[in-house]
């Protein structure tokens, strides 16, 4: 199993605020990494600067072995990253459908995996000609995770899914992302440790834009106290 | 919901309009001034459809839409009346098009001058490639005899232009476009500089056009006497199509041009968006009155189908007389016009099937929205925004050659027009599309029952006269109903909630 992304010590400036100041992590092939951290500490920002929304200033991104730092987010993303949002960013004013199409990078992507993304989210084919903007939270956390298995990603960025989520509801995530785990790497961030903790084989830690701490998820488990004071949880 | 109560107050607002002609004309003049008003309508819409997709995709307020307009009647006219003109002058502007090209590959190899490191050489490298750049040109249209081919006189088919007007030797205008490549040369780098681009982009493509665009400048240059005769022995209506064809392209090439050197290295910064597109209508319009001069000049001939002087019963009976105009409830209403509100009609629905069936209108209609996701979706968004930018350009030329046989051409029509469909996009609702078209025909109608106003006055009872309103009143009427919209509704008519 290889390294898929490899993130090197990037800065990031958003305005004149240095925002990231040495964020390094690696997410191999195969597997969920989660992105550990708390409020503000630069998770959702180094997302955004491995996809070239934010380009990092100083140091490297490798995606597949290649350095992606500075190249266009479009370029980057049509490398094979898919980019779940935070927001879930679901295009209020076209249908569940076109939603979808909008994501495809070839023509026919979305025919070819239709039946995946259904029996993944069998809602969505309830909702297919409905407007983004009339789904409710949860629907539209199906609909964003879905748009991002549109094209063949290699690796998907999570942001933050089950924000706002009802527990029975994160539950069907839950399921979903572990099933979409055997066929694309991913990079998780959610603050519901309770969740992530048990989906990632592997976490890194970031506060205050620095990554501070890196492991298996197993070990982390075992020390309370940094989960307490880093990221407020209890387990 | 919130969009049906959008509709009944577009309804609303139409139908009291409406209603207050009928009962101040009558029906004859109020039906008259409805079909003025659509024909207006059409023209705001052309030029307000591409002001409000730029906006609602890009956040830009372009304030030299206009020129665009203005540019692509003056180039339609042109075509249609004197193509000589044209044909000696495109090649002037190919030649440094194509130098420019070519010139955008070496400014890898200037370095690059970041805030940083303000005060380097690069920084007065640039200048000085500028001031060069401006010095070559110079050099290159020195004498040129631009006078003498624009002083045509067109006559009522078009077309016959005499044919003593000066044409420079082909050898000497040779030397004009080798200079005019060279000044492009230098100029290229200093648009690319602005682009931020070019890094690893292939050499060959912009080789490639650069050679594209010089051989189409040798190829116009050459065939300037077969091309002319051949232009003008075509009939009326094929030249009219030609003008609006070439109209329209000039305005979408205009606007890749606009938006790649000068609108996209400043997205974000709406003050020096508006500073610059405003400072580029007054260049425009310089531009304008320095090649085909100061003066306006009468509304172009029509196409044979509005051609012939008598009055049509009806539309039927139109298409076999070709009559310049038409009865409506024994009035006589210019045919040319209702041609105009059919291109309208034709565009807004074309461009509605764009937005909603196509994957350009997809993904327009999500950028509007969230234009990083989009590009996060690895859809190359700069490359839509040009397109879109082109596409906007295009429609306002075309509305510019369209109107050129209703308004003629003068410099300042970009102006005017311009600002009229600034006030209908407002009025819409900035960056809806349905909106534009709704404000459109709002401030089409406000206008001319302003100017029925004017001209027929409103009978009072016991007043010998005619209560008649000053011309001032008919302008002021579309600002009037912007004012009571924009009370209303502050967003426009269909905006978004600010
Ligand atoms: N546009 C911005 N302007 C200024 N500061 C910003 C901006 N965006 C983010 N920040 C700051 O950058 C820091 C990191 O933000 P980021 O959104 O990456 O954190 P996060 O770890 O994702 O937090 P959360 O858990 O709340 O989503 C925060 O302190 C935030 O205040
Ligand atoms: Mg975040």
């Amino acid at each position: 199993m290889g390294t898929l992304l490899e993130v090197r010590d990037i800065h990031t400036f958003i305005g004149q605020f240095h925002i990231l100041q040495g964020v390094s992590l690696e997410v191999p092939e195969g597997s969920i990494t989660a992105l550990l951290g708390r409020n503000g500490a630069g998770k959702t920002t180094t997302l955004k600067s491995i996809l070239g929304l934010t380009p990092p200033r100083e140091g490297r991104v490798l995606f597949a072995g290649e350095e992606i730092q500075g190249r266009r987010a479009y370029e980057i993303a049509a490398m094979g990253i898919g980019y779940v949002p935070e927001n879930r960013a679901i295009f209020v004013n076209l249908t569940v459908e076109e939603n979808l199409r909008i994501a495809e990078r070839r023509r026919g992507d979305l025919k070819r995996r239709a039946d995946f993304i259904f029996t993944l989210f069998p809602d969505l084919k309830r909702l297919y000609r409905l407007p983004g903007g009339q789904l409710s939270g949860g629907q539209q956390q199906m609909l964003a995770i879905a748009r991002a298995l549109v094209p063949e990603n290699r690796l998907l960025l999570i942001d933050e899914p089950s924000e706002g989520l009802a527990p029975i509801l994160i539950q069907e995530l839950m399921e979903a992302i572990r099933r979409l785990s055997a066929e694309v790497t991913i990079l998780l961030v959610d603050q519901n440790f309770q969740m992530t903790s048990r989906l990632a084989d592997r976490y890194f830690l970031i506060d205050d834009g620095r990554t501070i701490r890196s492991g298996m998820m197993a070990d982390l488990l075992k020390e309370p106290e940094v989960i307490r004071r880093y990221l407020g949880a209890v387990v | 919901m919130k969009r049906y109560r959008a509709t009944f107050v577009f309804v609303l607002i139409v139908g009291s309009m409406v209603g207050l002609g009928y009962g101040l004309f009558g029906p004859q003049k109020a039906t008259a001034a409805v079909l003025s008003g659509l024909t207006l309508a059409a023209l705001y819409f052309l030029l307000g459809a591409g002001l409000s997709l730029i906006f609602g995709l890009m956040d830009v307020l372009n304030f030299a839409h206009g020129i665009l307009f203005m540019i692509g009647a003056y180039i339609g006219y042109t075509i249609f009346g004197n193509p000589r003109l044209i044909l000696n002058t495109a090649p002037l502007f190919l030649a440094l098009a194509a130098g420019a090209t070519v010139g955008g590959l070496l400014a890898q190899r200037i370095p690059d001058p970041t805030p940083r490191r303000a005060g380097s050489v690069a920084r007065y490298l640039r200048y000085l490639l500028l001031l060069l750049a401006v010095a070559v040109a110079v050099w290159g249209v020195r004498g040129f005899p631009l006078r003498p081919l624009v002083a045509f006189e067109p006559t009522t088919a078009g077309g016959a232009v005499p044919t003593a007007l000066a044409q420079e030797p082909i050898p000497r205008m040779l030397v004009r476009l080798v200079q005019l490549v060279l000044a492009g040369l230098l100029l290229g780098p200093v648009l690319a500089y602005w682009k931020q681009e070019g890094q690893r982009t292939s050499p060959w493509r912009p080789v490639a056009l650069g050679a594209g665009l010089a051989a189409l400048a040798v190829l116009l240059l050459l065939g300037r006497d077969v091309l002319e005769r051949f232009l003008l022995g075509l009939s009326v209506d094929v030249r009219f199509l030609l003008a609006l064809v070439t109209g329209a392209a000039t305005g979408a090439a205009l606007g890749v041009l606009l938006e790649t050197s000068l609108i996209r290295p400043f997205y974000g910064r709406v003050v020096t968006q508006i500073v610059l597109t405003l400072g580029l209508m007054f260049v425009g319009a310089e531009l304008v009155k320095f090649i085909w001069g100061k003066e306006g000049r009468p509304p172009m001939a029509v196409p044979s189908l509005f051609a012939e002087s008598c009055r049509s019963p009806n539309l039927i009976a139109w298409l076999t007389e070709r009559c310049s105009s038409i009865d409506v409830l024994g009035r006589a209403f210019p045919t040319y016009r209702l041609f105009i509100i059919a291109v309208g009609l034709v565009i807004l629905i074309g461009v509605a099937l764009l937005l909603k069936y196509s994957r350009l209108g997809m993904i327009v209609r999500a950028g509007v929205q969230d234009s990083a996701m989009v590009e996060a979706l690895g859809i190359n968004v700069r490359r839509v925004f040009t397109t879109v930018f082109a596409l906007g350009s295009a429609l306002a030329a075309l509305g510019g050659v369209v109107a050129a046989p209703f308004v003629g051409v003068y410099p300042e029509m970009g102006g005017i027009f311009q600002l009229q469909a600034f006030i209908a996009v407002v009025i819409g609702g900035m960056g809806s599309y349905p909106g534009t078209a709704a404000g459109a025909l709002v401030l089409g109608l406000a206008r001319a029952l302003g100017d029925t106003l004017v001209t027929t006055g409103i009978a009072l009872p016991g007043m010998e006269q005619a209560l008649r309103a000053s011309p001032a009143v008919a302008r002021a009427s579309t600002v009037l109903i912007m004012a009571i919209v924009l009370l209303v509704r502050p967003s426009g008519i269909f905006g978004r909630k600010i």
